[in-house]
């Protein structure tokens, strides 16, 4: 049995529960997110040579960087961050919360996720700002909750990111 | 470096850094070495040592430097102090990196003794040490010990008498143990479901051990939930401490938390587990923790390298208390039996008794009207309370034959009224006393009245039986019959005959009831009462009524009297009375009136009661003027739009005082005809609007001007407008309409069509435009009105109106109105005045007035401004307009000053304590007051406003305060007297300045009487 605890940040709604609600195990339901502040979800993802478990710490997402629990990332060793491709503050507030992230535990490995892609006409982040990330080096998906899109490779990438 | 023996010489320089090897002296030192090799040359120099001192400077040459740093070297291993401050340099970052385990063997040994001497030495230094790790464990420890206790007590407290506890005791008195620890053993059941090793950084699971038939849902999940709420837990409540949750509890479902330094152990328990348990379970973590705790620490998620923990964790899942029967204890019930049989027949002794009580108790509750709310027995006691109907039995005198002491009973009865039928019986017999015709029954539950009744009866009846509704049994009063109506008829009917008997003027002579109708015959005067009306309240039907009745004459002394008074229609001044049976008149009476009496007087002497006259005074002929007056006096207040409020008549003259329309008759035309001597009357008539309709139309007529298609007619009272109007009178009218809804007469105006909406623009526009011309300064040359568009050009002065403003409130469109205007200067002399005024701004004392189309100046002005006018009026004279500037006097005020310091050099003076002057002071005042209104005068005529400040002062004797007041009333004082000499009092201000500004210095004791004095100075606004 092989474990990863991974820890999904973003601002207020932009769509973490829902991007997980259709591809992952849950047990638990949303008003945890807005009791405890967390919701916790299984990921099976299945690399080539091992199945890898990912426990996914959704957090409750805030606009308000000073109300992050970051003690919840203790432990994590990746981080899928998720940004509301429709809304580009919430660009900043996703690094935002990394950067908090990192510097409370150090750097781990992460999947940058612009949700929201079925949106076109309300599309609000430009290429060119996504190939710039890209020229990082950082694994960046458009995903869709709606449609499944993209995600499942985000999770399998985020995967075998952190069983390197 | 450079060696003392050297017979060569050798250049010597040293080398220019240390790593760099001086080659030049090198390469001679090499050749001087070479050829020292040749033979020859060696030959040639003799005595050279065979320890030849150039290999020494060779050596010093190629690794002197090397040498010195091994010197350095060997110097510090030499020396302990310096080896040991080096190598503490780097122990530290040497000990970090050496072999965890090598370093741990090797330190071990000495960390023990170091520990063992410091204990030795002075232990209280580790204990401080230890102490905050000690202390969270010691006193976990000690709660659950106590925890443990406090569960063992309640255990043993609640088994204590039960069952349970008699064959528990048994039980320990069996095996030899405790009764707490049988008594823990047995209540204390649980079972240990799931046991999760938490990896206590991420929270990820380690291993989940779950007992048999134990369901739950995913363990990864449920492992990382735990520790979000541990962290949630401990962040929301700011919690520093180490350790996390204890204790969930939920129900039967206990979770237990155990935290290790890298692995959390949560066990899921169900039931009533001992405290003891905590124990075991940390004794678990801890062996996991020795065994793997290098796997725990790296722990990245992957569990395969921490398979063994799995039994160890299986060890506490084992765990569970279970009930267990351990078959019938017969000695406990043997025991048992030996104590109940004596105490047995105790028991059925005291049983007996409280039987016998129960039985008089239910007898009691059986009984209708008592209700027993508690009783009990108690130290062979009866009690016994409740509610009793006052007609219920006696509940003492039912104890008779129940075998209870009667001593022993200890009653309280509170009374109630019961609704039981029987009860609400007798109470309404008592309360209703029904007539013997009536009887009541109970019959099911319901009380119910037969027989006959009045109705009185029946409407008492009626309304028990609505109180009773309430709760009460139903009280069914269908079956009473009312008694015969004609039985209440016949009692009307002789109710109605007696009332008719006691009447004057009425003689019942006969009266008898024949199948419901009534016959009654009899002698009325006319003037008595109506029998028929008499009817009306006793509710006998008239239609059933037959009377006869036969008119005659009452000789009574008021029916006589009231003949009389209907007869001879006595005046105001005559009064008539019974006195003795006598009818008498008294007061005054024309002579023709006391004829008529004396006539009536004899008719009445045969049978009838005596009528004295004799006491009526012929009144002289002034009472006919003034019965003529009176009559006027009526027409005239029978005249719509005349009010009369008060008339008199006094000495032969007549006084009338009222209202009057101005559009009534005329009460002096009235007077004709009338035999009133006009020259007698004297009439006060005031005017006032009468709200009668006819005067309102007039009015309406005379102040609305209705146009000539409008026609006003009163229809009932009602005003009402027909036809067509412009809105602007129809707003009149309406207006009209509002003002005399307060109490006048109805104004209907809704039958008066409006006129076109175009025909009224095109009247406002000419009004507007007529209201233009009228302007001056305005001159309209052109205008028209085209298809609903208003267009007006003409020459407009830039002083004049604007003709944009003067469309307000002509309701013309100013969107609809297109004008256009050319300035130019008016040379009417209004505008003239108005030109010169903004340009010459002439003082205030200048008046620019228009007489007779010329503007005339007036008034005193300044030299330099009246050279200015006379400029002006030169241009002006060149446009033919006239300015007068021959009244204008040049301003002097050398007059005014002079009289002012005649003003302010005069005094008013006082005696001590005074404030009102001596008579010595009034020519003073006399003179004063003359130049004070000459110097106002002159001064309103200069343009400016003098005021004249009156200012009171008093010597330096008596207290500061009085001073100031008394300066202060003699100014007051000296005001008055002006005003009093024709001085405007607004000019004349006062104020006191006490003894501040004295005239004369002073010496305070003796006073001076020139400082008590109103002092006055002028002021020019």
């Amino acid at each position: 049995m092989l474990q990863k605890k991974i820890c999904m940040l973003g601002g207020f709604a932009v769509g973490k529960t829902s991007l997980v609600r259709r591809f992952v195990q849950s047990i638990f339901s949303e008003t945890y997110l807005t009791t405890v502040g967390v919701k916790i979800d299984k990921k099976s993802v299945a690399l080539p040579d091992k199945t890898v478990d990912l426990i996914l710490w959704d957090l409750a997402g805030e606009d308000d960087i000073g109300s992050f629990r970051v003690s919840y990332v203790r432990g994590a060793t990746g981080l899928v961050l998720v940004v509301d491709g429709t809304r580009a503050a919430t660009l900043a507030v996703a690094l935002t919360l990394r950067e908090r992230a990192e510097a409370e535990f150090g750097a781990m490995p992460f999947v940058l996720l612009f949700n929201k892609s079925d949106l076109a006409d309300r599309w609000a982040i430009s290429d060119s700002e996504i190939n710039e990330l890209r020229q990082l080096g950082w694994q960046i998906y458009l995903t869709s909750a709606l449609s499944g899109e993209h995600v499942d490779d985000a999770f399998r990438q985020l995967a075998s990111m952190v069983t390197k | 470096m450079t060696s003392t023996v050297d017979p060569i010489s050798l250049p010597q320089r040293t080398a220019s850094n240390d790593t760099e090897i001086d080659r030049e002296a090198l390469a001679s030192l090499l050749v001087e070495i070479a050829r020292n090799v040749d033979p020859d040359y060696r030959a040639r120099f003799d005595g050279v040592p065979t320890a030849d001192p150039r290999m020494e400077t060779l050596r010093q040459l190629l690794v002197g430097r090397e040498i010195s740093q091994l010197s350095r070297v060997t110097h510090l291993l030499d020396e302990p102090e310096q080896l040991a401050a080096a190598v503490g340099g780097v122990l530290p970052s040497a000990a970090a990196r050496a072999s965890h385990a090598q370093l741990g063997e090797a330190l071990a040994p000495a960390v023990e003794r170091a520990v063992q001497r410091s204990i030795q030495k002075n232990p209280r230094t580790l204990t401080d040490i230890l102490y905050p790790v000690f202390l969270p464990a010691i006193r976990k420890s000690i709660g659950e010990k106590i925890d443990q206790t406090f569960q063992s007590l309640n255990e043993s407290l609640r088994h204590i008498f039960t069952w349970h506890g008699l064959k528990w005791r048994f039980e320990a008195w069996r095996t030899g143990t405790s009764f707490s620890e049988v008594v823990l053993k047995h209540s204390l059941v649980y079972r240990v479901e799931h046991v999760f090793l938490i990896n206590r950084n991420s929270g990820l699971l380690i291993t989940h051990v779950t007992a048999e038939n134990a369901t739950s849902e995913d363990p990864q999940l449920i492992s990382s939930m735990l520790s979000a709420i541990q962290d949630f837990v401990k962040d929301s409540f700011n919690e520093k401490e180490q350790s996390g949750l204890d204790t969930i509890r939920f129900g039967e479902l206990r979770l237990w938390s155990e935290v290790g330094p890298f692995a959390t152990l949560v066990a899921v328990i169900r039931g009533n587990p001992p405290e003891e348990l905590h124990e075991v379970i940390r004794d678990v973590l801890l062996r996991i923790h020795d065994e793997c705790s290098q796997a725990l620490e790296q722990f990245d998620g992957d569990s395969s390298q921490l398979v063994g923990v799995e039994t160890q964790l299986q060890t506490c899942v084992e765990l569970k208390q279970e009930e267990s029967d351990q078959g019938f204890p017969w000695l406990v019930v043997a025991a048992v039996l030996l104590v109940l049989i004596p105490a047995g027949g105790w028991f059925f002794l005291s049983w007996q008794s409280g039987q016998r009580w129960q039985a008089y108790v239910s007898r009691l509750g059986s009984q209708p009207g008592i209700i027993v709310a508690e009783q009990k027995m108690r130290d062979g006691q009866f009690y016994i309370a409740g509610l009793r109907d006052p007609l219920a039995a006696d509940p003492q005198s039912l104890l008779s034959g129940t075998q209870v002491d009667p001593a022993r009973v200890h009653s309280q009865w509170q009374f109630y009224q019961s609704l039981e039928p029987e009860f609400v019986l007798k109470r309404l017999t008592a309360s209703l006393a029904p007539p013997d015709s009536v009887r009541l029954s109970i019959v099911n539950d319901r009380i119910v009245a037969e027989g006959e009744a009045p109705d009185t009866w029946i409407d008492r009846a009626r309304a028990a039986a609505r109180q009773l509704s309430a709760g009460g049994p139903a009280f069914d009063i269908s079956k009473v019959r009312d008694v015969s109506p004609e039985a209440r008829a016949a009692e009307r009917w002789q109710a109605y005959v007696s009332r008719l008997g006691s009447q004057p003027g009425i003689i019942v002579a006969e009266q008898k009831m024949r199948d419901g109708q009534f016959y009654i015959a009899g002698l009325r005067d006319p003037l008595a009462a109506d029998p028929q009306s008499l009817l009306s309240g006793t509710q006998v039907d008239p239609a059933r009524v037959h009377s006869q009745w036969k008119f005659y004459q009452s000789l009574e002394p008021e029916f006589v009297l009231k003949r009389l008074t209907a007869s001879l229609i006595p005046p105001d001044s005559v009064r008539l009375s019974i006195v003795n049976d006598r009818i008498v008149a008294e007061g005054e009476a024309p002579d023709t009136w006391i004829d008529r009496a004396r006539a009536a007087a004899q008719q009445l002497s045969a049978g009838g009661p005596a009528f004295d006259i004799s006491k009526v005074r012929d009144v002289s002929p002034e009472a006919r003027a003034a019965e003529r007056w009176q009559a006027y006096v009526s027409r005239l207040g029978s005249q719509p739009g005349i009010i009369v409020a008060e008339q008199k008549m006094r000495d032969g003259q007549f006084y009338i005082a009222g209202l009057r329309d101005p559009l009534a008759a005329d009460p002096q035309a009235l007077l004709s005809g009338t035999k009133v001597d006009p020259a007698r009357v004297h009439s006060q008539w005031q005017f006032y609007q009468s709200l009668e309709p006819e005067f309102v139309l007039k009015r309406l007529t005379a102040s609305l001007t209705p146009p000539k298609s409008v026609r006003l007619s009163i229809v009932e009272d009602r005003i009402v407008a027909e036809g067509e109007a412009p809105d602007t009178w129809i707003d009149r009218a309406r207006a009209a309409a509002r003002q005399l809804s307060a109490g006048g007469p109805e104004f209907d105006i809704s039958k008066v069509r409006d006129v076109s909406p175009e025909a009224r623009a095109a009247e406002r526009w000419q009004h507007y435009v007529s209201r233009l011309e009228a302007q001056p300064g305005i001159i309209v040359a052109q205008q028209t009105a085209r298809g609903g568009h208003f267009y007006i050009s003409g020459l407009r002065d830039p002083l004049a109106a604007d003709p944009q403003a003067l469309l307000s409130g002509t309701k013309v469109d100013p969107a609809r109105v297109h004008s256009q205007w050319q300035f130019y200067q008016s040379l009417d002399p209004k505008f003239v005045v108005k030109r010169l005024t903004a340009s010459l701004t002439p003082p205030k004392s200048v008046q620019l007035s228009i007489v007779q189309d010329r503007i005339v100046v007036v008034g005193e002005a300044p030299a330099a401004w009246i050279n200015r006018a006379r400029a002006a009026a030169q241009q002006l004279s060149a446009d033919g307009v006239v300015l007068d500037v021959s009244q204008l006097r040049e301003l002097s005020l050398a007059e005014l000053n002079n009289l002012r310091e005649a003003i302010q050099a005069t005094d008013i003076l006082f005696y001590s304590g005074k404030v009102v002057p001596g008579p010595e002071q009034t020519p003073v005042l006399d003179r004063l007051a003359d130049q004070l209104k000459e110097f106002a005068q002159n001064a309103r005529k200069s343009g400016v406003t003098a005021r004249f400040m009156l200012t009171g002062h008093s010597d330096a004797t008596g207290r500061e305060t009085a001073n100031a007041s008394i300066s202060a009333a003699r100014a007051e004082t000296v005001r008055a007297l002006l005003n009093k000499r024709g001085v405007a009092p607004e000019l004349l201000l006062v104020r006191g300045a006490g003894t501040f500004e004295p005239a004369v210095p002073e010496n305070s004791r003796t006073g001076n009487s020139a400082n008590r004095r109103v002092s006055v100075t002028v002021n020019l606004d």
